[in-house]
């Protein structure tokens, strides 16, 4: 991967992250922590923030959030606490948020990601707990609240400013949503507002110590537009600077919250910093701080699952797999679990790899995902056991799957059985005339081989199957070009 | 039981003494009002307050004046006005109120009757209409210290509704307020009490005086920090209160002002339709001091000296088990007398110290002024030791027999 230059600049990048938990039920109270129902219909006496309700904290938000804390290695405070982050707005219930500003339950840590090649550790400043606010919905002649969404527990992971390329944000993104998925903490779903990033971006000359002012970038919804985004904003501040090289930098870049542009692929401003908003934040008087054991957050640690770059290390050690093929598949649990599922059919990571991410997820560039397709695992699995054991060619395959593509969830046994096409032709005498036509139609090829050349063969072995279109058995082709050239 | 309308009673209006909550009925039960029905016990009523417990006459409810049941041109106290008089004026033998900085032990001291404020996150707060989270409880006013230790072993219940309420099981209040006090000791802060006026000065050295009869010890006790107490507290319960308040913003419930045809202005004159003027001066007050450049000199600093007065009470019980005090500077005062703000602030300067550090303190009848108003001495005890308040209380209130009086107005047997 190429790395975009800036010249004599230096981007600095650091992320807000913030994430829903996937817990049953919401951070301060009883009712469902869940997506896409009616309008207000998931709330309760504290979700609506009336007079007299209290809080009382999820007991599952605070183990999710201490296995997240020892994923990042990260140090989880044996005591935190909530404070409470006044502001007006009508999808706030109570108009204040309560949040963990003084004391976050996660403190320091690292995300390991992989950036072109290299492992990288990007360090994690601290993440702490807070509720979600409601939704605002725009009617052509009023506005309504839902407030189902108010009061779904958040993970906020703010990030050191210690990125400096739009590719390691997007890398060290996406690992801490694999982090979360891989910790059942979170289906970080991106479009359902699961996952939610904002971007704090400046520029300094590459050397310069102190950092310059930085902007906010807001709510983007997926990592290509964050890197877009990240790109364009770096530009627009070096232009900035650039276009006024004697003037002193901290009056150069007006800070503020920007949001970009998908279209003019631009970030534009959304509103100033100057006029500073004041939270006024205080310690919650409703909660007690969160008082946490050394053993119970080591009985955590142990007990941790398999952590997205852990597999990474087996997947390119264990199963040599090539390194983008083995990020492709961790970044997201699913595919990874799914590739191995496909594995337990047929024992052969490369090919199966492949097979996975070449083949199928290529299938979906445009629209829909492998994920939810339909298409099985094992039968994917089958199909690349149908190629190792010569039953049918790569070309064949290839119909196969498309197959499986177009009437997922059909197995690739009964595809191939179903079609005689797909079965290869394994009678020698069919197949002998066409290597004699294409040994006499190669005379130089058959010279070269006989030289010591074995691309020659190979040359010999594609043309037999160019005649037969890829319906003769490799391995009968192999046998008689081996015969006739000896 | 009547019970002061900042409590919950599902489906019936809680006013809180606001206007701004006119029309609000209670989506749900508070636990105290649960823990009483499951002992059959009758809820008559919801009684007056001062505008969200705003306050130390009850002259601040939005609604009506409540009058003392001993001179029906005095104030009953307040904030939990309505609740003392109700009790007071025998209208029932049982109400609960709640104290934020005195507003149970204040009208109980006015009204003759006694009020307990138990130990912070001895009564669950869930379905009390927060004022100060930090500083809040629901305790019950009764005509005598029996009534109420019973009470509390009803309501001191754990709620795990309550993040702050205890989790240890209330204590066997009225086997152990049996017990005599010969032999415990007493701390009075005579230092503290100098500018204390004579009349109410003379009642409270009886009351000790009879203390020391029945065979306790006194000893002369540092408590000066209480002097701050009035200004801290107007500083963290209005910082609290502040934020506490905020969700009546005419959006979800309660008053939406007609006037306002965008979403500032139903902001803007909700609250300003809906709310008094007292609730409005604590809201920018309590705004004020959590605002950045402000919050050191004012929030932090007044939590500060909050952990001092905590510290201090901790050295006083070094070497006294009770701590006794005037409940009041004063008997009860005509309705529409104290006009300053700060002046009325004051009628909270010796029971403030009690929330500050979550204080188990009670507040007996304990004597009379020359015009026949009542006065009550008020008694704190460490943390969790509420029985020893009743302990003290008990032994006290046998000893006077002041329980007994019921005001003349109101007195069946005087007016037949």
């Amino acid at each position: 991967m190429r790395e975009i230059s800036y010249e004599s600049w230096e981007p600095v990048i650091g992320l807000e992250i913030h994430v829903q938990l996937n817990t049953k039920s919401k951070l301060f109270s009883s009712a469902p922590n869940r997506f896409g129902d009616e309008p207000n219909t998931n709330i309760g006496i504290v979700d609506t923030g009336q007079p007299g309700s209290l809080p009382v904290l999820n007991k599952e938000a605070v183990h999710k959030a201490v296995q997240l804390g020892c994923a990042l290695g990260a140090q989880v405070a044996l005591s935190s606490r909530f404070d409470r982050k006044s502001y007006f707005y009508p999808d706030s219930p109570r108009n204040f948020q309560i949040t963990q500003f003084d004391a976050p339950i996660i403190v320091g840590g690292s995300v390991v990601a992989e950036v072109g090649g290299t492992t990288r550790h990007f360090a994690v400043h601290h993440a702490h707990l807070e509720d979600d606010a409601g939704m605002l919905k725009h009617f052509s002649t009023f506005a309504g609240v839902d407030y189902n969404r108010a009061g779904v527990p958040l993970i906020e992971i703010v990030s050191e400013p210690c990125m400096h390329s739009p590719k390691e944000a997007s890398a060290y993104a996406m690992a801490v949503k694999a982090i979360m998925q891989y910790i059942d903490a979170s289906d970080c779903n991106m479009e359902e507002g699961s996952l939610r990033i904002d971007v704090n971006v400046s520029v300094r000359k590459i050397g310069e110590r102190k950092l310059r002012k930085k902007i906010e970038i807001k709510n983007l919804n997926s990592f290509h537009y964050m890197e877009l985004a990240i790109e364009a904003e770096v530009r627009r501040q070096i232009q900035l600077y650039s276009a006024h090289p004697h003037e002193d930098p901290a009056n150069v870049l007006k800070s503020g919250t920007y949001r970009f542009d998908v279209e003019k692929k631009e970030t534009f401003l959304m509103r100033e910093k100057e006029e500073a908003e004041d939270y006024r934040y205080f310690p919650e008087p409703d909660l007690p701080p969160i008082s946490l054991t050394k053993e119970e957050i080591e009985r955590v640690r142990s007990s941790l699952p398999e952590l997205p770059h852990q597999r990474f290390k087996r997947y390119v050690t264990e199963y040599l797999l090539p390194v983008g093929s083995a990020s492709l598949l961790i970044n997201e649990k699913r595919l990874a679990d799914y590739f191995e599922e496909a594995l337990a059919v047929c024992n052969n990571p490369k090919n199966v790899c492949n097979w996975v991410t070449v083949e199928f997820i290529g299938r979906f560039r445009d629209r829909g995902n492998l994920l939810d397709s339909g298409i099985l695992a094992s039968h994917i699995g089958k199909l690349v056991q149908l190629i190792d054991k010569g039953t049918i060619t790569g070309k064949i395959a290839k119909s196969v799957a498309d197959e499986m593509f177009s009437h997922p969830g059909k197995d690739p046994e009964q595809i191939v059985r179903d079609n005689s096409d797909y079965q290869p032709i394994r009678d020698t005498s069919s197949i002998e005339p066409l290597v004699d036509e294409v040994l006499a139609a190669n005379p130089q090829s058959v010279a070269d081989f006989k030289a010591g050349k074995g691309r020659a063969f190979d040359y010999l072995v594609g043309q037999v199957m160019k005649l037969c279109k890829g319906k003769a058995s490799p391995s009968i082709v192999n046998e008689l070009l081996t015969k006739k050239l000896l | 039981v009547a019970v002061k309308d900042n409590i919950h009673v599902q489906g019936e209006i809680s006013t809180c003494g606001s206007r701004f909550l006119k029309s609000y009925r209670a989506p749900f039960d508070a636990t105290v009002i649960r823990l009483l029905e499951a002992e059959d016990a009758l809820i008559i009523g919801k009684t007056n307050m001062d505008e969200f417990a705003m306050g130390s006459s009850t002259e601040n409810s939005a609604w009506h004046l409540t009058k003392n049941p001993w001179d029906l041109r005095c104030s009953p106290g307040g904030s939990s006005g309505g609740s003392a008089a109700a009790v007071a004026a025998r209208l029932c033998p049982i109400s609960l109120g709640s104290d934020t900085g005195g507003s149970i032990r204040q009208p109980a001291s006015l009204c003759g009757i006694v009020g307990f404020k138990p130990t912070y996150g001895r009564v669950s707060r869930y379905g009390l209409v927060a004022f100060a989270s930090s500083l809040d409880q629901i305790g019950p006013f009764t005509h005598n210290v029996a009534d109420n230790a019973l009470m509390m072993e009803i309501l001191g219940r754990h709620c795990p509704l309550d993040s702050t309420s205890s989790s240890a099981p209330p204590g066997d209040y009225l086997k152990t307020m049996q017990k005599e006090i010969r032999g415990m000791t007493i701390g009075v802060p005579w230092h503290f009490l100098e500018q204390l006026q004579s009349e109410p000065r003379a009642i409270f050295c009886q009351a000790i005086e009879t203390c020391k009869n029945l065979g306790a010890n006194i000893v002369d006790i540092r408590l000066d920090l209480l002097k701050y107490s009035v200004a801290i507290y107007y500083i963290l319960a209005t910082a609290e209160a502040s934020t506490n308040l905020a969700r009546f913003d005419g959006v979800r419930y309660g008053k939406r002002s007609s006037r306002a045809a965008t979403l500032d202005e139903i902001y803007d004159f909700s609250k300003q339709e809906g709310f008094g003027p007292e609730v409005k001066r604590r809201i920018l007050l309590g705004t004020f001091v959590l605002s950045a450049g402000f919050q050191d000199a004012f929030y932090k600093k007044a939590q500060k000296v909050r952990s001092l007065v905590i510290q201090q009470f901790k050295e006083a019980f070094g070497s006294c088990q009770i701590v006794a005090m005037p409940t009041s500077p004063m008997t009860t005062f005509p309705l529409g007398e104290i006009k300053d703000p700060l002046q009325m602030y004051l009628q909270d300067i010796f029971t403030i110290g009690a929330n500050m550090a979550g204080l188990p303190a009670i507040s007996v009848p304990c004597g009379f002024s020359a015009d026949h108003l009542p006065f009550g001495l008020q008694l704190i005890a460490p943390q969790m030791q509420d029985a020893t308040v009743y302990q003290f209380a008990h032994a006290f209130e046998k000893a006077i027999g002041f329980s007994h009086r019921i005001p003349p107005l109101f007195d069946d047997e005087v007016r037949l």
